[in-house]
């Protein structure tokens, strides 16, 4: 089995590639590995599977009388961000930390690219991944949203702050795979903040409404999309309205990347 | 004379005490002409209420509230009003002679039932305790919708994986396998 690290060098060795072209390529090989592969369909089939207990679960509970549908579809919602960033966690380490244990990453740095270049096409990938999850979990959506109740809104609540989400917790577990030198150490780390940041999922408003709560919730990116989510889902507030929001998962993308980054120049080190 | 003179006092006194307790507030509850004639669960409803004072003096520290109670047979109860409005309350400092608030009480529909909704008022600074005043009851039922509609649900729930299932069983079998 070639290594991606050893198509990318020799189609380098053919061809000059510039910053831009190699993340491309890169980002073409991840999420050609992600998606078409066997190891791509099973984890499509998980999210899938999830996805339909859940929506199974919705049918059968006889108890959801009091809730109105926007409730439901936000549940849903924050299930989607869940699995993602569950995804986004398990390809991030598996980016740099997966690399190293095949044995492809010292190929992989001799390629004649930036440290930069390589973490964009990383990252592309986990965005390939994330993209295939939205397309999966779409049909869901539509199914439990029986009434359209804000419907739209809840799609574009999910493209707009889940892939900062996502995406964010992609690049801090590529960057825990590139600092620590065992997956399962990065992999057990990432999953831990994983766990910490999506328990607003689980964890009832009432608690939340605690000192230690809101202060949990006023770093916790998880927390803000999911405020949100709920905002515009259920109390049907304007996307638009919800900028601070935004800002706040954007932040974390940025920090995370950052992390990224720096473990990623780390490695040439 | 002097029990003529005493019997005009106390007929005073009572009529002033009267006039003290009474609230000096006039309640009244609409439902907004562009409501759903039959409203199911997840609709929303809008009432507009007016308060009026209709007293020649300044009615201090105006709480006006809503309050739903449903109204089925073997489920006669007042509803909390947690999921269906934000909206439950309005307090003014003072409402002047004459003068008219006009308020909107949104409502989202939760659940199926018989319903009745009214806006009840005080002027809490007047310094008698007196008996507060309710708008009369408007009145609506909401008919039940499935939250979730297993017809819909099914066959993506069972569709999507078999569809991925088959795909991976093409993967392995026939297809590249990387």
């Amino acid at each position: 089995m070639t290594s991606h690290a050893d198509q990318v060098s020799v189609r380098s060795a053919v061809l000059p590639l510039r910053p831009a072209a190699g993340a491309w390529l890169i980002a073409r090989k991840e999420t050609g590995e992600l998606l078409l592969s066997r190891r791509g369909l099973a984890w499509l089939l998980v999210v899938a599977v999830v996805l339909s207990a859940f929506a199974l679960l919705l049918v059968s509970d006889t108890e959801l009388g009091l809730l109105d549908n926007a409730q439901v579809v936000y549940d849903m919602v924050g299930i989607v961000i869940g699995v993602g960033a569950l995804i986004g966690v398990v390809a991030g380490v598996d980016a740099v930390g997966g690399e190293r244990e095949r044995g492809s990453l010292v190929p992989l740095l001799l390629v004649p690219l930036p440290r930069g270049a390589l973490l964009a096409g990383k990252l592309g990938g986990i965005a390939a991944a994330w993209a295939m999850t939205l397309v999966v979990a779409l049909p869901y959506l539509w199914a439990v949203g029986s009434t359209g109740q804000n419907l739209g809104h809840a799609v574009a609540a999910l493209i707009v702050l889940g892939t900062p989400v996502v995406l964010g917790f992609g690049a801090f577990a590529l960057g825990l795979g590139a600092r620590l030198r065992s997956v399962p150490a990065a992999l057990n780390a990432a999953l831990v903040v994983l766990l910490l940041s999506a328990s607003p999922l689980v964890i009832g408003p009432g608690l939340r409404r605690t000192t230690i709560g809101a202060a949990f919730d006023a770093v916790n990116p998880f927390s803000a999309a999911l405020n949100a989510v709920d905002a515009v889902v259920i109390d049907g507030e304007r996307l638009a309205a919800h900028a601070l929001a935004f800002c706040a998962v954007a932040v974390w993308a940025l920090a995370a990347g950052w992390f990224a980054w720096a473990g990623m120049r780390r490695l040439a080190r | 004379m002097r029990v003529a003179a005493l019997l005009i006092f106390t007929v005073l006194l009572l009529a002033m005490q009267a006039a003290a307790q009474a609230s000096p507030l006039i309640v009244e509850l609409m439902p907004a002409s562009a409501n759903p004639a039959h409203p199911r669960m997840g609709d929303r409803l809008m009432f507009r209420s007016t308060i009026r004072n209709p007293g020649a003096d300044q009615a201090p520290g105006v709480i006006a509230w809503l309050s739903l109670v449903q109204v089925d047979p073997g489920n006669e109860k007042p509803v909390d009003l947690e999921d269906w409005s934000a909206q439950k309350a309005l307090t003014l400092p003072a409402l002047a002679p004459g003068q008219t608030v006009t308020t909107e009480w949104p409502i989202r529909l939760i659940q199926a039932g018989h319903y009745r909704v009214a806006v009840i008022a005080t002027a809490a600074g007047i310094a008698e305790v007196g008996a507060p005043v309710a708008s009369r009851f408007a009145g609506f039922a909401v008919a039940a919708k499935p939250v979730v509609e297993s017809g819909r649900v099914l066959p993506i729930a069972i569709g999507v994986p078999l569809l991925l299932a088959a795909g991976l069983l093409w993967r392995v079998r026939g297809g590249r396998v990387r």
